[in-house]
C-alpha cells in the first residue's frame, strides 16, 4: 500500500533493510497498531510537534525530573531527553513478553534460592560451579539466609530488544537495583497531556498503579505478625544521579525516604531517627548497591550504609529488597546459562530467548570471538551502563587491538554477542520525524506473586545510527503504550 | 512523626526562603532610595548594608554594585542566590515530603536565579527583577500554606521562617536604634525606607497615620500584636508551632525550645514603651537575638541531634 505524499509528511522513506521498524512494515505501510497515532500526527505540522516537544521539556524541568551531571567545572542538572511520540506494543505481542518475563523471573528466584542454599544446580553440572561462585557479585554472606517467599528479586528491570525478524529477545537481566521506572511514569503523564484523544481511543493499559503494586510487594515480604509494616526507601542521597526517582517513588508510596545516616541498628533491629525518637523499620527498599549497604559486612569505606544492617537482616528483623547477592544471576557470563536454568527448574522451554552469547572463558569460543571482533559486541562481565564495551562494526583498528590484548589477558572477564540492529521507532528530531534505535525495559515485581507492569521504559539512542541507549551515554526515552485490544488501535 | 533530618531540612528551607525575601527587599529599597544622591539616601544605604553585616560602609558608597553582590553573587554565602540555592537544595532533600505545587514554586525561583540571563535581567530592571522574585516567594509560601498538610513538617518550615524573620527585624532595629553612641535615625526619608525594608509602611500608616516617629516605629515593629513582622508576632508564632511539634522530651538541665520561645514571648508581651525607654532599645534587642540563638540550639538538641541513648527502646 503506497501512501500519498502530503506537503507536511513528505514522502515516507522505506525502513532501512535488515532493521525492524516499530511503525513501518517492510513495504513502507503503517503497521495497524500505529494507524490511529499516525493519523493524529498527520493533522499536526512539524512546527506543532516541535512546539509540543518544547512544552514537554519545560514541564520536566519545572517538575525537577532531572538527573545530575558531574563535570569538572560545574555540576548541572539535566532533563532526560524525552521523545514525545509513544512507542506502541500490540496486546498479542505483550502477552508473550508478559508470560516470558514471568517465567524468567520465577526461574531466577529459584536459581538464587538454590545457589544460596543446597546448590543442587551446581552439583548437577547445569551451570559451572566456578563461574557462579566465582562471580564478583556472588555474596557468601547470603548463604542459608531465609528470604520470605523465596523472592530475592523484588524489582526486576530486564532489557529486551527486538531483532530484525520482529522477535523480542532478552539482552540483559537487571536484578540488582534497576532504575528508570519514574521515567516510565513521568513519560506517561506527559504523553497523556500531549495526545489525550488518541490515548483514550486506543485503550492503552494503565501503569499508574505501579507505586501501590510496589508497596504491596514490599509489604508482602514481612512476617504476618507485623500488621502494619514500616516501609522505607533508602537512597544514597541527593547527589545520586537517580535521586529524583528515589524521591518520586517514596512520595507516591507515602514511605519515608531515608539515607544511611537516618538509620540506626540496635540489638539487631533497625530504627530511623525521627523528631519524636526512634521508630522501627520493617522493610527497606534500598536503592544503594550491595557493596555499600553495611560497612561492617561489605565495603568498610562506605559512608552510605548502616553499620549492623546485614546482621539485623540475617536475624530476620528487617527485610532488604532486593536481597543482596542477586547480581550473581544477572552476571553477563551467567546470562548465557539462563535458558538452561529455566529448563532445569521449570521443565519448560524459555518463552523469551537470549541473544546468542560467546563465553570468552571457553577457548574454542574465544578464538571465534578474536577472529570476528569486527562483527561482534564485546562486553566486560562486571560492567554495566554501556561502559567497557566494544561495538565491533563501529570500532577502529586501534580499539580492536586494545580489546584483543584485553581478551587474551583476561578472557574470563568478557563475553561477546553478535551485533544486533535494535528495532527503530519514529522520533522527533528537530522538526523532523526520523527513526532511531530503541530497546524496551519492562518492570516486573515479585513478592508473594509476580506482577508484570503493562508498560515499560523505551530507551532511545538519539544519535543517528547509534545503538547505545544508556542515559549516561546520550540516550533518551519515550512512553510505551501497551494496547489492551489490538482492534482499537487499528481503527483510525 | 517525621525523620529528624527531614525536620532539619524543612526548618532550614524556611530560614533561607525568609532570608532571600528580606535581602530582595533591602536591595530594592536601597536602590530606589539612592536614585537621589542625597545625604538621607546615603544613610539608607548604610542602614541596609550594615544590617546584613557590612560594617565598614565601603560597599554602601556604591549601592548598585552592593545590590548586585547581595542578590547575584554566587560565592557570597549571604546572597539571595545562595539562599535560594540552599533553600532548593533542602527542598530536594525532602522532595518526598513537600507537595509538587510547593516544590514547583521554589524550583521556578531557582531557575530564574541560575538562568544565564539573570544578570542581564537584573541590569535591565532591578526593581522588576526583585519585585518578581519577592512575588514568587509569596507564591511559594501561599502554595505551602494551601497545599501542604498543616502537620509537623509544615510547622518546622514556619518555625524556620519566623525565627529567621525575628532575627532579621531585630538586626534592622538594632542598626537604626540600638547603638546609644550613634545618633538614632530620625530623618523622615530614612524612616520611611526603614519601614519599607520591614515591609511595614502601609500597615504602620494605618495604625499611626503618617506621623513617623522612631518611638512609634520601634513600638510597632517590636510590640504590635497583629503585624506579621513584629517581634511579638513572630515569637508568638514560633511558640505556637513549637507547641504543635513538641513531644516533651526535656533532657535534664535543658529547656525545651517551646519553653524558651514561651519565655521570649512573655518578655515581649509584658514589655512596654516606658520600660524600653528606661533600659534602652539595645538591651531588649540583644535579648531577642540571644534568645533566638538559644531557641535554634534547643530545636537541634531536641528534634535533630539528640543523643541516641535517651531514645532507645527499653
Amino acid at each position: 500500500m503506497a501512501r500519498e505524499a502530503t506537503a507536511e509528511t513528505g514522502t515516507r522513506p522505506l525502513p532501512a533493510p535488515g532493521i525492524y521498524d516499530e511503525m513501518l512494515a517492510e513495504d513502507g505501510s503503517i503497521r495497524p497498531h500505529y494507524a490511529r497515532l499516525q493519523s493524529r500526527i498527520d493533522t499536526l505540522t512539524h512546527e506543532d510537534l516541535a512546539e509540543r516537544q518544547r512544552t514537554l521539556e519545560r514541564f520536566f524541568l519545572l517538575q525537577g525530573i532531572t538527573f545530575t551531571v558531574y563535570g569538572a567545572e560545574s555540576t548541572t542538572e539535566r532533563i532526560i531527553p524525552t521523545d514525545l511520540l509513544p512507542r506502541i506494543i500490540p496486546a498479542s505481542e505483550w502477552a508473550t513478553i508478559e508470560a516470558g518475563l514471568t517465567q524468567r523471573l520465577r526461574a531466577m528466584n529459584m536459581f538464587l534460592a538454590d545457589i544460596y542454599s543446597e546448590q543442587q544446580i551446581l552439583m548437577d553440572g547445569v551451570a559451572p560451579r566456578e563461574l557462579v561462585l566465582g562471580a564478583p557479585s556472588y555474596r557468601r554472606e547470603m548463604q542459608n539466609l531465609y528470604v520470605p517467599n523465596k523472592a530475592y528479586v523484588n524489582v526486576c528491570g530486564s532489557d529486551l530488544i527486538r531483532q530484525p525478524d520482529g522477535e523480542f529477545v532478552v539482552l540483559e537481566d537487571n536484578l540488582r537495583v534497576p532504575s528508570g521506572v519514574s521515567y516510565m511514569l513521568a513519560n506517561r503523564e506527559a504523553a497523556k497531556r500531549t495526545f489525550p484523544g488518541t490515548f483514550r481511543a486506543m485503550g492503552v493499559r494503565p501503569v499508574d498503579r505501579y507505586p501501590d503494586m510496589l508497596l504491596a510487594t514490599l509489604k508482602s515480604m514481612t512476617a504476618d505478625w507485623r500488621p502494619n509494616p514500616q516501609v522505607v526507601v533508602m537512597t544514597p542521597g541527593v547527589y545520586n544521579s537517580a535521586y529524583f526517582e528515589h524521591a518520586y517513588l517514596a512520595r507516591l508510596m507515602g514511605a519515608p525516604l531515608v539515607e544511611g545516616r537516618d538509620l540506626v541498628v540496635h540489638d539487631n533491629h533497625v530504627y530511623m531517627r525521627t523528631t519524636t525518637g526512634l521508630r522501627r523499620v520493617d522493610v527497606i527498599y534500598r536503592r544503594v548497591d550491595d557493596d555499600f549497604i553495611d560497612p561492617l559486612t561489605f565495603r568498610r569505606d562506605s559512608g552510605l550504609g548502616v553499620a549492623g544492617l546485614f546482621n539485623a537482616y540475617r536475624a530476620g528483623n528487617v527485610v532488604i529488597c532486593n536481597a543482596p547477592g542477586t547480581g550473581v544471576a544477572d552476571d553477563k557470563a551467567v546470562y548465557a546459562y539462563v535458558p538452561h536454568i529455566i529448563r532445569y527448574y521449570l521443565g519448560e522451554d524459555p518463552i523469551l530467548h537470549n541473544v546468542e552469547t560467546y563465553l570468552c572463558r571457553e577457548p574454542s569460543q574465544l578464538s571465534h570471538v578474536l577472529a570476528n571482533l569486527d562483527k561482534l559486541v564485546v562486553k566486560a562481565v562486571g560492567e554495566s551502563g554501556g561502559y567497557g564495551m566494544l561495538i565491533g562494526p563501529h570500532s577502529t583498528k586501534k580499539q580492536r587491538d586494545e580489546f584483543t590484548a584485553k581478551l587474551k589477558a583476561n578472557p574470563d572477564n568478557y563475553i561477546a554477542q553478535p551485533t544486533i540492529n535494535l528495532s527503530t521507532a519514529p522520533c522527533i528530531i528537530g522538526t523532523e520525524l526520523e527513526p532511531r534505535h530503541v530497546d524496551l525495559r519492562p518492570f516486573v515485581l515479585s513478592g508473594e506473586k509476580i506482577v508484570v507492569t503493562p508498560g515499560a521504559l523505551t530507551r532511545v539512542a538519539l544519535t543517528k545510527g547509534s545503538l547505545v541507549v544508556n542515559s549516561s551515554q546520550g540516550g533518551g526515552s519515550k512512553d510505551t503504550w501497551v494496547l489492551s485490544d489490538d482492534k482499537r488501535g487499528a481503527k483510525p | 512523626m517525621m525523620l529528624a533530618r527531614v525536620a532539619d531540612s524543612l526548618y532550614w528551607m524556611g530560614r533561607y526562603v525568609e532570608r532571600a525575601e528580606h535581602l530582595c527587599r533591602l536591595s530594592d529599597v536601597m536602590l530606589t532610595a539612592t536614585l537621589d544622591r542625597t545625604e538621607a539616601a546615603t544613610q539608607v544605604a548604610r542602614i541596609a548594608m550594615s544590617s546584613v553585616g557590612d560594617l565598614d560602609e565601603t560597599r554602601a558608597a556604591e549601592p548598585y554594585e552592593a545590590a548586585v553582590g547581595l542578590v547575584l553573587d554566587r560565592d557570597d554565602p549571604a546572597s539571595v542566590f545562595t539562599s535560594l540555592a540552599r533553600a532548593r537544595e533542602n527542598a530536594r532533600q525532602v522532595r518526598d515530603q513537600i507537595t509538587t505545587e510547593t516544590w514547583e514554586r521554589l524550583n521556578v525561583l531557582f531557575l530564574r536565579m541560575t538562568s544565564p540571563d539573570a544578570a542581564e535581567a537584573f541590569a535591565d530592571g532591578s526593581s522588576a527583577f526583585l519585585h518578581d522574585t519577592i512575588a514568587d516567594l509569596h507564591m511559594f509560601k501561599g502554595a505551602a500554606d494551601a497545599t501542604m498538610a498543616h502537620g509537623e513538617g509544615w510547622r518546622f518550615l514556619l518555625i524556620g521562617v519566623y525565627l529567621e524573620r525575628a532575627q532579621l527585624i531585630a538586626r534592622l532595629l538594632e542598626v537604626c536604634f540600638g547603638d546609644p553612641k550613634r545618633r538614632a535615625v530620625t530623618d523622615h526619608f530614612a524612616l520611611t525606607s526603614l519601614l519599607r525594608m520591614a515591609c511595614a509602611l502601609e500597615p504602620y500608616l494605618r495604625v499611626y497615620t503618617a506621623d513617623l516617629q522612631p518611638r512609634y516605629i520601634l513600638e510597632f515593629l517590636l510590640f504590635d500584636d497583629d503585624f506579621p513582622r513584629s517581634l511579638r508576632f513572630c515569637t508568638a508564632q514560633m511558640e505556637s508551632h513549637l507547641a504543635g511539634v513538641s513531644r516533651h522530651f526535656e533532657e535534664a538541665g535543658q529547656m525545651s525550645p517551646e519553653r524558651l520561645a514561651g519565655r521570649l514571648k512573655a518578655r515581649l508581651q509584658y514589655a512596654d514603651m516606658d520600660e524600653l525607654a528606661s533600659m534602652g532599645a539595645h538591651a531588649l534587642l540583644t535579648t531577642v537575638a540571644g534568645e533566638c540563638a538559644k531557641i535554634h540550639d534547643a530545636i537541634y538538641n531536641t528534634f535533630v541531634a539528640y543523643p541516641l541513648e535517651m531514645r532507645l527502646p527499653a
